[in-house]
């Protein structure tokens, strides 16, 4: 199959390149954007491609299929439908609409529509499986896509019943609300506030007095219900059914220049006052009315009504708050002229604010697009309904694509408010609406009609990502009366047929990082490896903590009110601290997001909203790992003097005129890189906001992020392990250079986490720790013999004329033979120690290969007992552990650490997590690594962490969400799609065998495999049980809720605190002869200062590889076996817990328990029971561990 | 972390099972319990009890030893040679004891003979790695890493004495402190004689497991000398067989000929080989037939496929409830 399509492949680049020669296509919508999105949308494509010949694999079958069944073959074979127009850009949909007459085509919509409805009985057949993989990515994808739209598609429940109720009962009273005025401003004011204590929400700055127009109320022209709800595209995922209503102000109250200045939304303001009078007199009993700033627009106040619970139904409070309707006064589309109100225009005029804002004199003719859209909103909401209404007819899945589209914004907190980016559910709504219209090349449609909703969906994210629309905008329709003046970052959709910018409401903060969102999504969908669904629309990817490595608080009010005087331009302070923050990092940072506090509904009595409770600005950092803590900025040369001048003027005293080596003289940035204190990124920060915001915001200022790499004993960057990864090289170098080996080397290799930067400790000089596996292979020979236990003597007998040849010719380091497995005479004996005065040391293992071939006759032999095949089995585990997958492991995870900068730090801090909570001898270091490798290399729905607060905490994160029972960690440590398909696939058939084989789960619990070891189960057969991977689980997930509890006055501490009181009995051990630091205390407690004389401190070698608490924790294991489970906090805590297996219940007594028992006779039966006998065991194990053993806790009492 | 009571229930559940009134046992089917009196520990500071269970020993294959031997059931896990002597001359009836064999005791590379057992699994019964036709006694075996041997929980052990009247006395004397519940303290006086425990145990380990490589030298050479005797004793063996014909005229067919057999593997491996070159002359798509055969595979497997996410999804449904946005 492979081979048919790729040649397909190739013809459709060479069409699509046509294409793009004639009209473009997306592709080149790239072409003048900035270098690196261009990487961006190329990687995009790549995946697209992958797609692509995905789905084309799956259009030839029905191609096939049809040829076979009507015998001709020549019909699509072209092989373009509407799925392809998606990928190659929307020129396509002509090949489309020409074939649409085609029968089978035409089929497609209603044979989707069927689909969505989601008739789950009906069976299914393979036209239709085959069409659901060229519209949807997978039949699983699709499944679970209809499954979530019958969950969130809006219904008609009680709540909804109860809400048009109540708006019925509104508009009637609106309906007959008595008119008033025209009154002057003042007077019409006052009366309102004093007859009805309903104060005028005039929006800053308040009209002036002098004012000549007068403000009044008239019946509304019409009252109409608008919005998600009219059009049944609001999910029923949220919490409150939001009714928008639309009350449409009579053109006779306006004149004709009160676009200016404010003065229509003075008459607004007046108007919504009036209607909430007369609604709190009619209804001020059964409703809660309160103003609101319409999304966050503080030119554009509402009403807001929510019922109120009858004191009496108090516990019926269930239905009371889940609905809410707005009231939105607005106007005719033709009060007032919509050339006027273009982005180009100017309609704040400084004779009006010149007064009160100094600062608008110099610029008094400077647009004002914020503010023209905002008005033209207000007269086109009634024309937005009709288009979004036209469009549902015409479009089959458009509804189901805008409950789609909301809830992936949703999920990533985007939302029309303002604050939160100004992108909600409206604008989704209205974007698709558009692009079903034109916005495409030569005026034609962007999206086709009968795209499925997925399709939809895919699509428009398509154009938020590879179009930078402030750059380029959109504009959909005729290109007339489209003037940009906009500053360049603000994003423009352009709707020519309504003159209006859609994103009027975006800042260049929430623009990026919404493509930054829809370059994620996209990306990931195109991850063939991953099931992109659940990352798409059921995880929540707004917490601050996940998402970004830093966050900067600000008090909002220091910041604000440095310019209080124009409400709506508190945006303007906003724009200024991105500004300057993102002058200021420069490459530090990837992303910047300003999150100004949310405006609150206030009572409509008060004058407007109360922000006292929440006056945090936050600011999210995603870093460049790479250059976040760089500790040198270059500015410019000394002799560009504008430039120079500016640089100053920026970075104030900060800045130093500095010569560097190479002769030029650079204005200079130096940060100070020490460790303990500030990080680079925090002094920055503080620098800046004291130097342009003023000291009192700088003293307010608290930077969040540095924390978790502080709970690292070490640097959290790979350069902690140079010299040990020297000293490996050096080992290398010193073994090749022997003179006298029998045989020559094929290939020395390291296997153990230290030589692959995730050990949570390196080695440092006088520490007591564990040498660092390495395994050495000879070249072939046959003359080694053909017996397992033979062969193992022959490798002893290897290391030792190693020992000998290294003692010879290498003085700075110490080899000596140990001896090991001495139970199964089979597996490896023996291993040389080589320790380096520099403190690294080294285990060195023979690796002989076919030791495989030999234990593998071993498991087949039937002429063997089972005890000895067991022994076998367990060898060739072992043999396949140790000498093929750890080293292709190491290899795997070494790369990725020093590819990701914070991976390193990462898989230190989460297995320091795992050890807190005394799981370390469950959970292999390996499975550990693999899960924090998936974090980096399948980090949807985000990105790549760069840092290790955010990598650890999204690991946590998903290891909550993983349903072991069901799922294979399966991660591709290549990071360049090496696992293919076929191979993926074997290892979904394994584990689903396994889980056959193995449904209670006693063996395999966890299975973890990558694309070094496709069996899965090799660190994890065995271990951990089932009871150790659910505490696993459910101690992920106490830290998750804990993380979105607290948000970021989270104590990273907390999260490693772990209570014993869970245990059955706990042993504390003495951590002065089980601790790493021992060795320390002793030698500086001698008084051994000279480095010489430690260096003969014979002490310091022989103990490499000692570990009492090591030795103890595996000899409790093997003398207790089954009856208890042990829990070992090493190497973070000197504990080890215990629990009583449910296996050593009282029974009857019998010989062969594996555990002590106490014979207790029944005094109503003859019977004689065993009952363990805890008590004892604890004393034994007390003989055993002696003066390791410090205490003994016994929860039980 | 509030949040952090994890328990599960299954186990909880040892600590929940309601204690029917019962007093300690003295005979147990055959077996007698003697109390044994382990001294406190700073660690544990309390007197703590161990029951013993003993019997003449009755292996399924009786030896010429099996009546002077005793089998113990429930061994301490510290429990030595000494331990033993200490409690039987000591405090049942002075008698002396020849040896004890611990059910996991590892001798040099391999398990010694097993305690035969009731059930008879737990016998570690295997093939010596050389079994050195002529003696038992094993070669080559490489240094004792441990300085003191550990047993498991509840494991057993077989004690010889030195005569038949001597088990006979120390099974009646048990007999007669378990039912008068004599006070036997465990280890006292023998803890001096032999290795400690403890920290002492693992820093021993830690010396003896880096033997000095002249010893492991000769231990490694002894094998591998036993070794090639092994092989050309057997090669020789091999030889005799093909050569001559045996009582009933058959020549055995033997390895190791003029020309030798291939080893097996690499047969196979030229199968797989030749198997290969086999399909690769005909290529699948050559026929229309193949063609055909391939596609409809193909669409069965599109709708298998199919099948299966369904399957996979109602699954999921099961599992986790509905799907929600979060």
């Amino acid at each position: 199959m492979a081979e048919p399509v790729h040649k397909r492949r190739k013809v459709k680049h060479v069409s699509s390149d046509e294409e793009e020669g004639e009209s473009g296509s997306f592709a080149s919508f790239g072409d003048s954007a900035d270098e690196d999105e261009e990487i961006e949308s190329g990687r995009n494509n790549d995946g697209l491609n992958g797609e692509l010949s995905r789905q084309e694999e799956g259009k030839e079958e029905l191609n096939n299929a049809e040829m076979d069944v009507e015998v001709k073959g020549d019909v699509h074979s072209d092989g373009t439908t509407s799925d392809s127009a998606e990928e190659d850009g929307q020129t396509l949909h002509e090949d489309v609409q020409i074939k649409r007459p085609s029968p089978k085509i035409t089929n497609t919509p209603s044979v989707l529509r069927n689909d969505a409805r989601g008739d789950a009985t009906s069976k299914p057949d393979p036209i239709r499986s085959t069409y659901t993989a060229n519209t949807f990515r997978s039949n699983m994808f699709k499944l679970q896509v209809d499954e979530l739209l019958e969950q969130i598609r809006p219904r008609q429940s009680k709540r909804e019943i109860e809400a048009e109720h109540a708006l019925q009962r509104l508009k009637k009273t609106i309906e007959t609300l008595p008119s008033r005025g025209p009154l002057p401003i003042e007077n019409a004011e006052r009366q309102l506030l004093t007859s009805n204590r309903v104060a005028t929400p005039f929006p800053n700055p308040r009209p002036p007095k002098d004012a000549k127009y007068k403000l009044a109320y008239a019946k509304p022209a019409s009252v109409n219900v608008i919005g998600s709800h009219a059009l049944k595209t609001a999910s029923r995922a949220n919490k409150v059914v939001e009714i928008d209503m639309v009350v449409i102000m009579p053109s006779s109250l306006f004149q004709e220049k009160d676009y200016l200045n404010s003065r229509y939304f003075y008459k607004r303001a007046y108007y919504i006052a009036c209607v909430a009078a007369g609604l709190k007199e009619a209804h001020g009993t059964e409703l809660d009315i309160k103003f609101n700033n319409f999304h966050d627009n503080p030119l554009k106040p509402v009403l807001t009504m929510n019922a109120l619970s009858p004191p009496e139904e108090k516990s019926a409070h269930s239905t009371s708050s889940k609905w809410q309707i707005n009231i939105i006064p607005s106007i005719a589309e033709d009060v007032f002229p919509e050339d006027k109100l273009g982005l180009e225009r100017n309609c704040v005029r400084d004779q009006g604010l010149g007064a009160i804002d100094g600062t608008a004199e110099g610029q008094a003719q400077s647009p004002t697009p914020f503010y023209n859209s905002s008005l033209r909103s207000d007269m086109l909401m009634t024309s937005y309904l009709k288009l979004l209404h036209g469009v549902t007819k015409s479009c089959e899945a458009f509804r189901d694509a805008c409950l789609l589209g909301s809830t992936w914004l949703r999920q990533r907190g985007f939302d029309s408010d303002i604050h939160s980016g100004g992108f909600g559910n409206t604008e989704w709504t209205a974007l698709m609406a558009l692009l079903l219209q034109g916005g495409g090349p030569g005026g034609r449609s962007m999206l086709n009609q009968g795209y499925s909703s997925y399709q939809l969906l895919k699509a428009t994210l398509q154009l938020l990502a590879v179009r930078d629309l402030s750059k380029q905008p959109l504009v959909v329709g005729a290109d007339m009366g489209f003037a940009n003046s906009t500053s360049g970052d603000t994003p423009v959709v352009w709707d020519s047929a309504r003159g209006h910018n859609l994103l009027y409401k975006m800042t260049p903060w929430s623009y990026r990082a919404l493509r930054q969102e829809a370059k994620t999504t996209l990306s990931m969908l195109g991850d063939q490896h991953f099931d992109g669904f659940e990352a798409t629309f059921i995880v929540r990817t707004d917490n601050l903590l996940y998402k970004y490595d830093y966050v900067v608080k600000l008090d909002h009010a220091s910041i604000a009110g440095t310019k209080p005087k124009r409400e709506h331009q508190a945006l303007e302070v906003h724009r200024k601290l991105y500004d300057t923050l993102h002058r200021g990092l420069k490459d530090r940072v990837t992303q910047i997001h300003i999150l100004p506090p949310s405006s609150d509904s206030w009572s409509l009595g008060s004058a407007g909203p109360s922000n006292a409770n929440n006056t945090e600005l936050l600011v999210g950092f995603a870093v460049n790992p790479d250059t976040v803590n760089r500790t040198i900025d270059h500015g410019p040369t000394a002799e560009e003097k504008s430039k120079s001048a500016s640089f100053r003027k920026f970075w104030g005293g900060k800045a130093e005129l500095r010569r560097f080596k190479d002769g030029s003289i650079l204005e200079t940035l130096v940060w100070s890189g020490k460790e303990g204190g500030q990080s680079v990124f925090e002094q920055i920060v503080r620098h800046l906001t004291s130097r342009h915001f003023g000291d009192e915001v700088e003293k307010g200022t608290h930077v969040v992020g540095d924390a978790y790499k502080k709970m690292l004993p070490q640097d959290s960057g790979i350069t902690t392990f140079t010299p040990l990864m020297e000293a490996f090289k050096q080992l290398e170098t010193d073994i090749r250079s022997l003179n006298g080996l029998p045989l020559s080397i094929r290939q020395i290799s390291p296997a153990d986490a230290q030589l692959r930067y995730a050990s949570p400790t390196t080695a440092a000089r006088g520490r007591r720790q564990m040498p660092a596996d390495v395994v050495l292979q000879f070249e072939g020979s046959a003359r080694w013999p053909d017996d397992l236990v033979t062969i193992q003597r022959t490798k002893t007998a290897f290391l030792i004329k190693l020992q000998e040849l290294l003692q010879e010719s290498i003085d700075s380091a110490i080899a000596r033979i140990g001896l090991e497995n001495q139970e199964h005479d089979i597996v490896n004996q023996a291993f040389l120690d080589i320790a380096y005065d520099s403190g690294a040391a080294f285990r060195l293992r023979i690796h002989h290969d076919r030791e495989q071939t030999l234990l593998e006759r071993r498991l087949k032999d039937k002429a063997l007992d089972p005890r000895s095949r067991d022994i076998a089995a367990i060898g060739l585990a072992k043999y396949k552990r140790d000498y093929v997958k750890t080293p292709a492991h190491t290899q795997a995870i070494a790369r990725l650490c020093s590819r990701h900068p914070g991976m390193s730090g990462t898989i230190r801090l989460t297995k320091k997590w795992f050890a807190s909570h005394l799981l370390s001898n469950h959970i292999a270091d390996e499975i550990i690594e693999l899960m924090v490798a998936r974090t980096s290399i399948q980090p949807w729905p985000w990105q790549t962490p760069s840092s290790v607060q955010t990598g650890f905490l999204r690991t946590l994160a998903w290891l909550a969400r993983w349903d072991w029972r069901a799922e294979p960690l399966v991660v591709d440590l290549s990071g360049s799609s090496e696992l293919k398909q076929a191979e993926l696939q074997s290892i979904t058939t394994k584990f689903e065998a396994w889980r056959k084989l193995d449904p209670a789960l006693n063996r395999v619990v966890l299975f973890a495999a990558s694309n070094v070891d496709t069996d899965g189960t090799t660190w994890s057969d065995g271990r951990p049980a089932k009871v150790v991977a659910g505490r696993m689980s459910a101690l992920a997930k106490a830290a998750c809720t804990e993380a979105s509890e607290k948000q970021f006055s989270l104590d990273p501490a907390s999260l490693f605190a772990s209570p014993l009181g869970d245990f059955d009995f706990v042993l504390h051990l003495d951590p002065e002869l089980v601790g790493k630091s021992s060795q320390r205390k002793r030698s500086s407690k001698n008084g051994v200062v000279f480095k010489n004389l430690e260096l003969a401190d014979e002490e310091d070698s022989s103990s490499v590889g000692f570990d009492p608490f090591g030795e103890l924790v595996s000899d409790l294991e093997r003398l207790y076996g089954s009856a208890i489970l042990f829990f070992s906090g090493h190497p973070e805590r000197p504990i080890i817990a215990g629990l009583w297996s449910p296996q050593t219940a009282t029974r009857a007594w019998k010989l062969n328990l594996s555990y002590s028992t106490t014979p207790l006779k029944r005094t109503d039966a003859e019977q004689v029971d065993a009952k363990i006998n805890k008590d004892g065991i604890l004393a034994e194990i007390a003989h055993l561990g002696r003066d390791l053993i410090q205490r003994i806790e016994d929860n039980e009492k | 972390m509030r949040s952090l009571q994890i328990r599960t229930r299954q186990y909880q559940s040892s600590r929940m099972v309601p204690m029917p009134k019962s007093k300690v046992a003295t005979q147990v089917q055959d077996f007698t319990a003697i109390p044994l009196r382990r001294p406190a520990l700073p660690a544990h500071p309390k007197e703590t009890t161990h029951y013993l269970y003993i019997r003449a020993n009755a292996p399924k294959v009786p030896t010429e030893d099996t009546p002077r031997e005793l089998f113990i059931v429930n061994v301490p896990i510290d429990a030595t040679e000494h331990h033993f002597r200490s409690v039987f001359a000591d405090h049942l009836g002075g008698v002396r004891i020849e040896s004890v064999d611990f059910e996991d005791t590892w001798v040099g590379k391999g398990i010694k003979a097993p305690v035969v057992h009731a059930d008879g699994s737990r016998g570690k019964k295997r093939k010596r790695g050389v079994e050195d036709g002529k003696t038992d006694q094993e070669v080559g075996v490489l240094p004792e890493t441990w300085g003191r041997e550990v047993h498991r929980s509840g494991g057993t052990a077989v004690v010889k004495f030195i005569d038949q009247a001597s088990a006979a006395i120390a099974l009646r004397e048990a007999r007669r402190a378990a039912k008068n519940s004599k006070e036997i303290m465990w280890g006292t006086g023998v803890e001096s004689k032999i290795p400690a425990l403890g920290y002492a145990r693992y820093k021993a380990h830690h010396k003896l497991r880096y033997p000095d490589p002249a010893i492991l030298q000769s231990s490694v050479d002894t094998f591998m000398e036993a070794f090639a005797a092994q092989e050309a004793d057997r090669t020789k063996q091999l030889t005799r067989q093909r050569s001559e014909p045996d009582e009933e005229g058959f020549v055995t067919v033997t390895r190791g000929g003029r020309t030798g057999p291939a080893r097996e593997e690499e047969a196979r491996a030229q199968e797989e080989e030749f198997k290969k070159r086999e399909k690769s002359r005909v290529k699948d798509d050559f026929y229309r037939f193949q063609v055909r055969e391939k596609r409809k595979e193909h669409a069965q497997d599109l709708v298998k496929g199919f099948e299966e996410d369904r399957r996979r999804l109602e699954e999921m449904r099961k599992r986790r409830g509905k799907l929600r946005p979060q």
